[in-house]
This record gives C-alpha cells, structure tokens and sequence, in this order.
C-alpha cells in the first residue's frame, strides 16, 4: 500500500513537472501533493511532519529563483522530499540505497541553476564529487551488506571504509570537503540552501541503517576511523568558517563541522541498543541545520532577514536550549556518553565554542530591519521549525518515535 | 496559591510587558516578582509541596519537575526582591540610556522589558528546576537574555564585549551539558530527586562540571570576562548579572556536591587554597580599579571566591554558601545600581579619580552603597549568618579530630586565619571606596535632583537584608536549611 502511494505521488511529481512548462504553478501545486500523500504514508508522524515541513520551505524558496527550468524545480525538491520521507517505510535495502539515489541525482540539476542561465561549470565540479561519493557509497554498502551473510575481515573493513569515504564525500565531511566552499560560494543560494538542508538527511539514515544491520566484532575498533574524520571535520570546518569573510563561505564550512558532529552518531552502530539516541541526535541535528542553512542562504539571496530571525538562527546552530540545536547536541553528547567516548565529548565541547563569534557575525551581517518580503517569510518559517522544541513535549514524541522505528526495523532494544 | 503560578507568573509578563507603556510595564514586571516574593516567603513558615511535576521523559533525562527545598527557596527569594527591585530601578536609568544611544524609548523599552523579564524569570526557574536539562536550559537562556542585553545597551565596545561574555560563559555552560550528559550516563536519569537518593557522579562528571562552573562564578584565571561584562553592561543588567548570575554556579555546585561530595573530598585542599587566594586577589585587585562598576567587578571576584571556599567545608560551608549567594546578591545589586545613579546623576561619570565627596550631592545614593558593603563585609546584614556558617564549616571540617579532613591545630588556624583575612579584606576595600567616592573633599557641593526610582528600591533590598539576619525569618530560614539532608546538623543548629 505505502509503495503504491508513493508510485501515485511520483507520478503527479512526474506529470505536473511536464505540465508546468507551460504552467509553472502546476509544478508547486504537483509537489506539495506528492508530499501530503508522502506525509500520509510515512511511518513516522513526527519524522514525516519535519521532513514535509523544511520540503515546502524549500519549494517556497524557489520562487525568488527565475531560472530556465521553473516548475520543473518543484518537481525535483518534491522527488528528495518524497525519497526522504519513504526511507523510514523500508528495511529493503534495495530501496534503502534507491532512495539515496533518488534524493543525490535532482541536486546535479539542482546545483547549475541560477537566474537567466546555467552554472555549469559549477554543476561539473559537483557532480564529478558526487558521482564518486555515490559509487563508492554503493559499493561499501554492497560489500558490507555481503559480508553480513559470508564474514569476511579484510572486506569487511574494506566496506565499512568505502562506504564512510562514500558518505563524508556526499555530505561534505572533511578532509573529503573540498566541493563545498567552492560550490556553496560559487551557485546561486537557492539550490545551496536545497542541497546543504534536504539532501543530508537521507545519505546519513542510509549509513547508519547499513552499518548497524552489518554490525559484527570489528565494528567497535573500526568506529574509530570514522571518529578520527568527525574530529578533523570539526576543527576544519570551524577554523575555516573563521577565518573565512564571505557569507556563503563561512555558511560551506560551517557545513563541514556540522556534518563532523553528525558523523560521531555512527560510533552507534556498535551498540544497536542505543541507535534511537543516535537516530534523535543526528536527525534533530539535521532538522535544526536544514532550518538554519535555508534560513542564512535566503537572507544572503534577499541581502538580509530581520536580524531577530537571523540571531535565533544563529542561536540555534550554536546549539543554545531551548531552540533544536540544542536538543540535537544534547542527545549526540548522550550517545557519545552511552558509547563512553568522554575525549570526543570534549572534543565537541571545544569546537561548539570556537564556533559562537563566526554565526554571531553572520547573524549581525545578514541581520537588517523588519520588512515583509519572501525572504523574511522564509526565515520565519525557518526559525518556526527551530523553536518547535521550546515546549519539550515534542522532543520527547520524537525521541518516542525514534525507539518505535529502532524496533520495526528489528534492531533489538 | 500553587506555587506553579506564581513561578509562572514573571515567564507569562515577560511576554505580556511589553505590549504595555514603560511605566506600567516596570510595575508589572515589578509585581511580578514581588508576587512569588511573598509567596515563597510564606514557605518558610509554612510546609509547601516538595515537589510540581511538568513532564516525563524517557531515559536517560528523566522526569522533569519544580524542586521545592530550603535552598531552593533562600536562592528564589533572593532572585525575586532584587529583580523587582531592579526593574523599578530601571526605568529611568534605561530611559536615560535610550536617550544617550538616540534611540526611541517606547519602542526600545519593549524589547528591553522583554529580555529583562525573561532574564530575571530564567533565573528564578533555574533554582527551581527538579532536572539537570532543565535546569541547564535556564542557565543558557540568563546567558542569551544577558548577551543580548549587553550587545544591545552596553557601553564602550559593547558588541565586543557581549561576544566576550557569549564566548567564556558559553564554553563554561558546555563543560557544565558535557558533564550533566556523562551524569545521565552513570545514572541513567537526570532528575535531581532520584539523584539525591542515591546518584554517583564520577570523577570526569564532576571535573566537567566544576571547571564549568568556576568559568561562570568565575574565580582566579578566568574572571577574565568579569570586569569587562560587569563594567560594559547597562547598570540594571550589572545589577542582575554580579549579583545573581554569576552566583547560580555556587547553586549547580552545590547540587552536585549534594548528590555526591567525592570530588571535593579528594581535591579539597587544593581547591580551598585556589579559592582563598582568588578571593584575596580579587579583593587586592579592587584597590588598583580607577572605574568603580570595574571596581564592583573585582569585588564579585573576591566574594564568589568565598561560595568556592564554603563549598569545600562541608555542610555548615553549604548553608555558608547558601547565605553568602543572598548577602552578596543583595550588596552587589545595591552598589551596582549606586554607580548607575552616579552615572545618570553626574552625566556618565565612572572615573574613580574623578570622585570624592559625592555624599554631599546624592546623600541618598551615598548612604545605600554604605548599606550595600555592610552586606559584601557581613555587617548587621544576613552576610554575618554566611561568614558565621563559613568560619563554622572551616572548624567542623579541620579542626575536629573526628572529621575525615582533620589537620593539625597549627594548620587548621592558619586556614582561619587566611579565612578571616579574607574577610576583613572586604570591608577594607568596602570602605576604601565609600571614602573614594562618597567622602573627602567634595568637587561639588550642590545637591542634586534624583528620581526616587534610583535610590527607594536599594532601600528596600538593603531592609530586607536587614531583616533577614532576625528571628523571625532567619530562624525560619535556618532550620530550614538545616532540616535538609547533608546540610548542618540534623535537629538544626541555630547561631
């Protein structure tokens, strides 16, 4: 049932796409349906519900890019959006890696649009990363996935590398960073703000899924290699948003160190028990960095937001309670401690201060007086996702939703 | 009443005050401080609930609820006199300052009641909070109100020195998260009730925690921010921010210490030592100041030294502790609030070498900050109760041969002699600065108009300082202290 929704959703992506050549609000109009009914047939509200929510932000967001293909734009936000929500509907790995490349493919298009042309130059620096992030990605997981029915050490290892250098490449976790202060500076900040929210979610759920369910006695001392690359992503993510003075710059390597504390959540895999912290973590994270990413890169796109917005997002990546930054760091920290890595915390706990003066300048920069335009709406619309946890209860619905999931997919609690 | 409603009450007018004109915001702000004031005034006297649940969560976070002890209350009641206080302090003195910044002063009004509300409600939940994430959710949210209050309306190079501020008592509130998540870890829960009867805090939990908190108290080595937050910020912010703010890392301190005491048994000496020449530093320092709110600053430095002191002695020092948070609380706020007078009085005027003889143009102001040392030096104010349960502290844990830190006579009376010295430094520096700046030969002998906003609301907190040294709300306070487990004498001990 839920897979025939989601073929009717992809259909009305597909026909109002074509249809919005001549109609470009057909486009809109087709996603924001593909994405109710993906809402409707995700397994987890309280997942879907954020999901849909940083998907219709981004569409809005495409209304103040007038590029050569508007209307079918819709349609490929909608594709990730639909992709995103159906990963948690599934423990077929099949359609766990096809929702990867379902949510990867749209942003190459994505990446070269800018007003009154294409950004191909851009669009080939990108995608070369991408399609070797992807390969390397499917391979690791093949080869993982296969080692679970024949143990093999050495390929094993071979995998879990593959498929972590796979990832960091597709996220942008450094040293496998390179792609992203150029391209976040270089394109328009539209489909920036599209691929630094929407896109990470999935690639980050399809790891962890995959890792866990190959888990073996290695995963424990192999963990620390991806440890090592969250540390090194961190510090020069967080160095280079410091020193770094354009806007789109400071936003790519703030990306790099985000994408480090996310990285530490798959140190979970080892201990599966506690995979519904790690899955809170990292997903509150990835909700509350979309919220942020969209919020700046329009303000940088509109020359500013009403500073009030551009301060609570700010706030919010920093990681101060009650907004979600907060509670995305509190259970990463929580995992980490249930992992009993203390250094890492530490580690975490350095580069969360060294972070504070560049999003303080970017939100005093892009921050300018009240004015009722699209760009401020979307700000508002993004810092409404980041205060939805001010009332704690629906941190904890979430946390209650993350458990459930843990077990359907037979992870054992 | 329920006390979730008056505890509620100062949350719900932040956000209602300013909707309204100055004036009647400052009045309500008031009164909403001075409600829950007199409530828990009245939970001296009378048993109240020990506890209000809120939520629960899964675990490792745990429930999350309001705790209702003696320290709780002794650490609300300060926080609610003084804010009430303070925002009626405020409204010609932030008046005065929108008009400085040419800024219009409806408008700005709003958003300061705003962050001023929210500021000094935070604070008030955060003492009341029955759970770690709680109670660190509030202590970032004093720090957000506070940076925004200096970046805003501070002096000087205020953006700098907010960010300042954001950068020390940011990375101190993520050492404190950072251990509060290893506690989660050892105990599976982080509310305080559970944690009382019967939590551990490991060693790396607490190294965490404490040199969090001594960023934020902040003692020795990094007070850096101190001076220049406490001096930067609008005075009303000073006066929240020295008297109450910093202070609250005792009160985290003292929780975890409560739970479990083995860090400070097994680094007792050390950071007693640490503690006694922070605070001798720090009062030495108050000589050298030429700006009096830097002044006030050092001051702060020297009297949280006293809280670190009181939290190595046992449970006498933590009733010390408790008390010396209320008696500094209300000194600091009294003389923080007497330089804001002198600065809206006299156009600005903060050079030390610049005063002298003041108490001839504000008498009014002159004979506050003299009742605002007798709280910092522990005279005729509920600070002789913090000094008295300090000294005991120092006795009961060194100089009993049956206390596990039992050391020689010799060693045990230089410890109280360092600690009297630290004392007696503090009135000395006390009245140092009254005859710096009030005394001596008068540069201007005319007297000089004040609103009664500036001077009336220092009375009052210095009245209730006052009172709170007699029966019947010391007694009242005292054994209730005392009545808590791990705190004095079990039966109570009265001084």
């Amino acid at each position: 049932m839920d897979l025939t929704m989601i073929m009717v959703a992809l259909v009305i992506l597909t026909l109002s796409a074509v249809l919005s050549y001549k109609f470009h609000a057909l486009g809109l109009i087709g996603a924001v349906i593909a994405l109710l009914i993906g809402l409707n047939t995700c397994s987890s509200f309280t997942y879907g519900i954020f999901v849909f929510a940083i998907g219709i932000i981004n569409l809005l967001s495409l209304s103040a890019l007038k590029s050569d293909i508007q209307g079918v734009d819709y349609g490929l936000v909608g594709l990730m959006a639909l992709a995103t929500m159906y990963i948690f509907n599934t423990s077929d790995f099949a359609l766990v890696l096809a929702a990867l490349v379902l949510v990867s493919v749209p942003t190459y298009i994505l990446v070269m649009l800018r007003e009154g042309g294409t950004n191909v130059e851009v669009g080939i620096k990108y995608i070369t990363f991408m399609v070797l992030a992807t390969v390397l990605f499917l391979i690791g997981a093949i080869i993982l996935v296969y080692t679970k029915n024949a143990f093999n050490g050495f390929l094993y290892v071979l995998g879990y590398v593959m498929l972590v250098l796979g990832l960091c490449l597709e996220i942008g976790v450094a040293p496998l960073h390179e792609w992203v202060p150029d391209v976040f500076a270089s394109a328009d900040p539209i489909p920036i703000s599209i691929i630094a929210s929407l896109a990470k979610i999935v690639p980050f759920i399809a790891a962890l899924w995959i890792l866990v369910y190959t888990a073996c006695d290695m995963t424990g001392s192999i963990t620390i290699f991806t440890v090592v690359l969250a540390v090194i992503s961190m510090f020069t993510g967080n160095i280079g948003a410091l020193t770094s003075k354009e806007h789109a710059r400071v936003l790519a390597y703030s990306t790099v160190a985000g994408m480090g504390y996310l990285l530490t959540c798959l140190v979970v895999a080892a201990k599966p028990e506690f995979l519904y912290l790690a899955l809170t973590g990292g997903l509150l994270f990835l909700f509350s960095n979309a919220a942020g990413k969209i919020g700046l890169f329009n303000a940088i796109k509109g020359k500013g937001a009403y500073s009030l917005l551009t301060f609570i997002l700010a706030f919010s990546f920093i990681g101060v309670p009650p907004l979600m930054g907060f509670w995305a760091k509190l259970f990463i920290l929580i995992t980490l401690a249930k992992m009993q890595y203390f250094w890492l915390i530490g580690i975490i706990v350095i580069n969360s201060v060294i972070s504070i003066p560049y999003y303080i300048r970017l939100a005093n920069e892009l921050g300018v007086k009240w004015e009722a335009n699209l760009t401020n709406f979307i700000c508002l619309a993004a810092v409404i996702i980041t205060l939805v946890t001010v009332l704690f209860v629906p941190v904890e619905w979430f946390v209650t939703n993350m458990e459930a999931i843990a077990h359907t997919v037979g992870i054992a609690l | 009443m329920n006390m979730l409603i008056f505890l509620l009450l100062p949350l719900i007018v932040a956000f209602i005050a300013p909707l309204l004109k100055p004036k009647s915001a400052t009045y309500l702000s008031s009164i909403a401080f001075l409600l829950p004031f007199l409530a828990i005034i009245g939970c001296l006297f009378n048993s109240c609930p020990p506890k209000i649940h809120l939520m629960t969560f899964s675990p490792p976070i745990g429930e999350f609820y309001l705790h209702f002890d003696m320290i709780s209350h002794a650490f609300g009641l300060t926080i609610c006199i003084v804010s009430a206080m303070i925002a009626l302090y405020a409204l010609p003195y932030m008046t005065h300052r929108f008009g400085e910044m040419e800024l219009n002063v409806e408008s700005e009004f709003r958003k300061y009641i705003f962050l001023f509300d929210l500021y000094a409600a935070s604070m008030l939940w955060l003492v009341y909070s029955g759970n770690f994430v709680l109670l660190y959710v509030f202590l970032e949210i004093t720090l957000i109100t506070a940076f925004l209050l200096i970046y805003t309306y501070g002096y000087g190079n205020r953006k700098w020195v907010g960010i300042l501020y954001f950068l020390w008592c940011a990375a101190a509130g993520v050492l404190t998260l950072a251990g509060i998540v290893i506690l989660a870890f050892e105990n599976n829960t982080l509310a305080l009730d559970v944690l009382l009867a019967g939590g551990t805090v490991g060693m790396i939990a607490w190294a965490f925690i404490f040199f969090g908190m001594i960023i934020e108290l902040p003692v020795l080595g990094p007070h850096i921010w101190l001076p220049w937050a406490h001096a930067e910020a609008p005075t009303p912010v000073s006066a929240l921010l020295s008297p109450l703010t910093v202070g609250l890392a005792g009160y985290v301190l003292l929780r975890i210490a409560l739970i479990d005491y083995s860090f400070i048994e097994a680094y007792r000496m050390p950071i007693l030592c640490y503690a006694i020449f922070s605070s001798i530093y720090g009062g030495f320092s108050v000589f050298k100041q030429t700006d009096f709110k830097r002044l006030l600053a050092y001051s702060t430095v020297s009297q949280m030294g006293y809280v670190l002191v009181a939290l190595c002695l046992g449970p006498f020092g933590f009733i010390g502790l408790v008390i010396q948070y209320m008696s500094h609380a209300f000194g600091k706020s009294i003389l923080f609030s007497c330089a804001g007078g002198i600065i809206a009085v006299h156009h600005g005027l903060r050079d030390l070498t610049k005063m002298g003889g003041l108490h001839d143009s504000i008498p009014q102001i002159s004979n506050a900050a003299v009742l605002g040392f007798l709280n910092l030096g522990g005279m005729l104010t509920i600070g002789m109760l913090g000094e008295f349960f300090i000294l005991r502290g120092a006795v009961e844990t060194f100089l009993k041969p049956e206390s596990p830190a039992f050391i020689t006579w010799e060693g045990g009376l230089a410890l109280i002699i360092a600690l009297i010295f630290m004392f007696i430094l503090s009135v000395w520096y006390g009245f140092y600065t009254i005859k710096k700046v009030f005394y001596g030969k008068p540069k201007d002998t005319k007297r000089l108009e004040i609103s009664g906003y500036l001077y009336v609301p220092l009375y009052i907190i210095a009245i209730v300082s006052v009172l709170l040294l007699f029966p019947p709300l010391s007694t009242a306070l005292i054994q209730g202290l005392n009545a808590i487990p791990g705190l004095g004498l079990a039966g109570g001990v009265l001084p």
